[in-house]
């Protein structure tokens, strides 16, 4: 298996597998080195070797562009970011961070580096931790049906809701989808095309991501390890912090355990708590891409969590109270509108666009007849309709119910969602967490 | 018992996943580009042959290629504009780039916008594959059928590598011959097309570039292989380039020459190595340098024929930066790379266009009767 997760890995590029080789490597005698004396200068040091490493491909190409001196920008400017390795330097410090609080692990050389090799996962996520892949990894490998058949269920699944968001991406015709709506249909554009570009965006990222976690959860199950969930449902969230823990849940879990929790524990003041929350935000932003709009995007976030946990809090001093099936919808209602604002600077390619985009949203007089083709808005409603439905549909009916068909039926479903997930988008599918 | 009732469900399924592919492969064919479900649907449907050799079947379509009711990809003609007819191959006709992205298409559309009117239509009247001497026994019914003012000539060059390809006696007549390979009924699987490309997208380079190789070298052993085109074949190129520019000044055709251009700079990279490759695959007789060498020696063949009679020359070759943004493989144009080339000869043609158009003067294109008259 390790030899399959360095064979894909290297089609990438040669440069690229000795790189994670070396990550690989180092992260293993930086463990060993702390397992013999778990001190926090020796965390640190491993710390700081991770993130010069991947700030070097990272970071520094987009700050040294920003600087006048042109030969240290043409020394840096053929650096070329592996893929994946965002994901893989995090469960390399997950793995440090655990050894440190001493939990029980002594993978050897060759399991560490299928952890940080693992085929399914070494691309673009999730991002595992080895606590929960070393006992799999030790088991002796047995198929099962329902291993198999439930690898290809979130395989087609996964293939079906990454043509989704290509959809949504492109649009139903030709330079009328969400990214010509950013980068030329814009300008001019009113308040209701704010909204649908946003909604959107959120949705095609939903898709994209969603969908590929589907494809490598269920290829990784083929092979019967189980691998952590990254997304349950997450715009059904009636709060922001409930949004985080079913949006990409592997990094927020990532960003709470080991940079929240541990920072937020320094001090016992409020204030000191919720501004451990902002900045674990700032960093679960920057990483995604060290840009100042992805900055702006965690601290909305955080900024968001603080002041619900500050509603909250109100509510329960005052006793306020509104009923159920009021406060419900509405929770939901400013949750799903304060999320979908934040893909706006997400999303948008310059903060001026990001600003001019948000000004509209919040100028009266711009919530006027649309500007954007209604064939986008058609696109955008009927995933979000799809979403919402198909979630009620399966929240009614148990997922074992639904997809319990003929075997024959089955092959000629999966037939359908290999051929629009793999045939017929091969030519333009891109996955949009491979570029962190 | 039990394992043979496995293998046979085994087998069962297999089958039901290929036939729900190919279904898939036919309705998603229909549904996006109106094709016949069970008619076989491939490039052949865009052409016919008669006596010259291969030419537009009139009003066919496969995929993105449209051709119009003559037979030439685009739309139909327009009365009242001034024509220009692009001839070429495969380059001109349009191979990878957006529907309507084409340089015929955008050299049009960048015409009309800097004259602020409707006044140009331009004729890609190319197929690929298309060779000089064909071209030149088309001109007469071509400028016939639409009456171009200027002829835009971008020969394709690597038909001259191997003779034989290129007829020496034409025949004379163009009249349409029963195509017999398409109305043959025949069953074909749509999805072998798909799962090819997909096969061509998943493989690194640095495997495909070794299965060609090796296909190179099977089919080398069938051909002398040489290091550089004959002389012999540039100058017939060099003489059927000048009876095409001759046969179009005959008809009152201003030719403007181009020179082509390729994704190749003065330094290879690794990655313009395995491009020569792949760009040998179809002429396994010459070695991966030589056509760097022909083009270079063909290039200088157009341009002397351009300064020895007198033509615009628009230097392609020159202009268009090499490399993979504007080329999607050795020779085909990205959607930006026709852009490039569209932007090129509407410079090209503009002192043509000035002494047509005076700068300021608003001028009726020719009436259908005065084209009539002067054809």
């Amino acid at each position: 298996m390790l030899f399959t997760s360095y064979l894909l890995y290297a089609s990438w590029g040669l440069r690229f597998l000795a790189l994670l080789v070396f990550s690989s490597l180092l992260n293993y005698a930086l463990g060993l080195y702390l397992r013999r004396r778990q001190s926090a200068t020796r965390l640190w040091a491993g710390v700081i070797l991770n993130i010069a490493l991947l700030s070097t491909f990272k970071y520094l190409p987009g700050i040294l562009s920003l600087l006048p001196n042109a030969s240290l920008k043409a020394a840096f400017a053929d650096i070329v970011l592996p893929v994946g390795i965002s994901f893989w330097t995090f469960q390399a410090l997950s793995y440090l961070f655990d050894v440190y609080q001493g939990k029980d692990l002594e993978p050897s050389l060759l399991e560490f580096l299928l952890y940080m090799a693992f085929w399914p996962t070494v691309l673009s996520g999730p991002i595992c931790r080895l606590p929960n892949l070393l006992p799999q990894f030790r088991e002796s490998p047995k198929l099962s049906i329902e291993d198999v058949s439930c690898g290809l269920d979130r395989i087609c699944i996964g293939l079906v809701m990454t043509v989704l968001g290509q959809v949504l991406a492109n649009g139903l015709h030709p330079g009328q989808g969400l990214d010509d709506a950013f980068h030329r249909l814009l300008p001019g554009g009113t308040g209701p095309d704010v909204w649908c570009l946003a909604i959107g965006y959120g949705f095609e990222l939903f898709f994209n991501f969603a969908g590929y976690s589907h494809i490598v959860i269920g290829a990784a199950r083929l092979f019967s390890i189980r691998l952590d969930e990254n997304f349950a449902r997450p715009y059904l969230a009636t709060t922001p912090s409930e949004f985080w823990t079913r949006w990409h849940m592997s990094l927020s879990f990532w960003v709470r355990d080991y940079l929240f929790l541990p920072l937020a524990m320094v001090r016992r003041q409020m204030w000191w708590r919720s501004t451990a929350l902002v900045l674990a935000m700032i960093v679960l932003g920057l990483w995604h891409k060290g840009s100042v709009l992805f900055a702006v995007w965690g601290f909305y976030h955080g900024v968001l969590i603080v002041l619900h946990r500050k509603w909250q809090q109100s509510q329960r001093r005052f006793g306020w109270r509104l009923p159920g099936f009021i406060m419900g919808p509405l929770s939901w209602l400013i949750t799903f509108g304060a999320i979908s604002l934040g893909w706006i600077l997400f999303r948008a390619g310059t903060a001026s666009q990001a600003l001019t985009m948000l000004r509209v949203v919040v100028t009266p007089s711009q919530y006027v007849s649309p500007v954007l083709p209604p064939s986008l808005y058609f696109a955008v409603f009927a995933c979000v309709l799809g979403y919402f439905g198909t979630v009620g549909v399966t929240s009614l009916w148990r997922y074992n119910r639904l997809f319990k068909l003929a075997p024959e039926l089955r092959v000629a479903l999966y037939a359908v969602a290999v051929y629009i997930g793999i045939l017929h988008a091969a030519q333009t599918q891109s996955f949009i967490y491979f570029q962190f | 018992m039990r394992h043979l009732l496995l293998t046979v469900r085994f087998f069962l399924g297999l089958v039901i996943f290929v036939l729900v592919l190919e279904l898939c492969a036919r309705v998603d064919d229909a549904l996006s580009y109106n094709a016949p479900f069970w008619a076989p649907y491939n490039t052949e449907i865009l052409y016919t042959r008669d006596q010259i050799g291969q030419r537009g079947r009139p009003g066919a379509r496969y995929e993105k290629w449209q051709l119009n009711s003559l037979g030439y990809r685009g739309p139909e003609l327009r009365p009242g504009t001034i024509r220009i007819a692009c001839f070429g191959a495969s380059e001109t006709f349009g191979l990878y780039e957006a529907e309507g992205q084409e340089y015929p298409r955008q050299l049009e559309r960048e015409l009309n916008s800097r004259v602020g009117r409707d006044v140009f239509q331009v004729v890609n009247v190319a197929y690929a594959g298309e060779t000089v001497p064909t071209a030149t026994l088309r001109v007469p019914e071509i400028v016939a059928q639409i009456h171009a003012s200027y002829a835009i000539i971008y020969p394709s060059l690597a038909a001259y590598i191997w003779l034989p390809s290129v007829r020496e006696e034409p025949v004379r007549s163009s009249a349409p011959t029963t195509d017999a390979s398409y109305t043959q009924v025949r069953f074909e699987w749509r999805i072998a097309k798909r799962l090819r490309n997909l096969l061509k997208q998943a493989l690194p380079s640095i495997v495909q570039t070794k299965l060609r190789q090796r296909e190179i070298k099977e089919a080398a052993t069938q051909y002398p292989v040489m290091d550089r085109v004959p002389e012999e074949n540039v100058l017939r190129f060099r003489g059927d380039l000048s009876r095409l520019v001759a046969a179009l000044r005959a008809r009152e055709v201003e030719p403007l020459l181009v020179t082509h251009a390729t994704a190749f700079g003065k330094q290879l990279s690794e990655s313009d190595r395995e491009l020569l490759v792949s760009w040998r695959k179809f002429y396994p007789m010459l070695r991966e340098d030589g056509f760097l060498d022909m083009e270079q020696r063909m290039n200088g063949e157009i341009r002397q024929v351009a300064n020895q009679e007198q033509i615009m020359l628009v230097d392609a070759a020159d202009e268009i930066p090499p490399g993979r943004k504007y080329f999607v493989d050795f020779s085909h144009f990205t959607t930006a790379g026709a852009e490039v080339m569209a932007s090129l000869l509407a410079d090209g043609l503009q002192p043509l266009i000035d002494a047509r158009l005076p700068h300021g003067t608003p001028v009726e294109p020719s009436s259908p009767a005065e084209l009539k008259k002067r054809n």
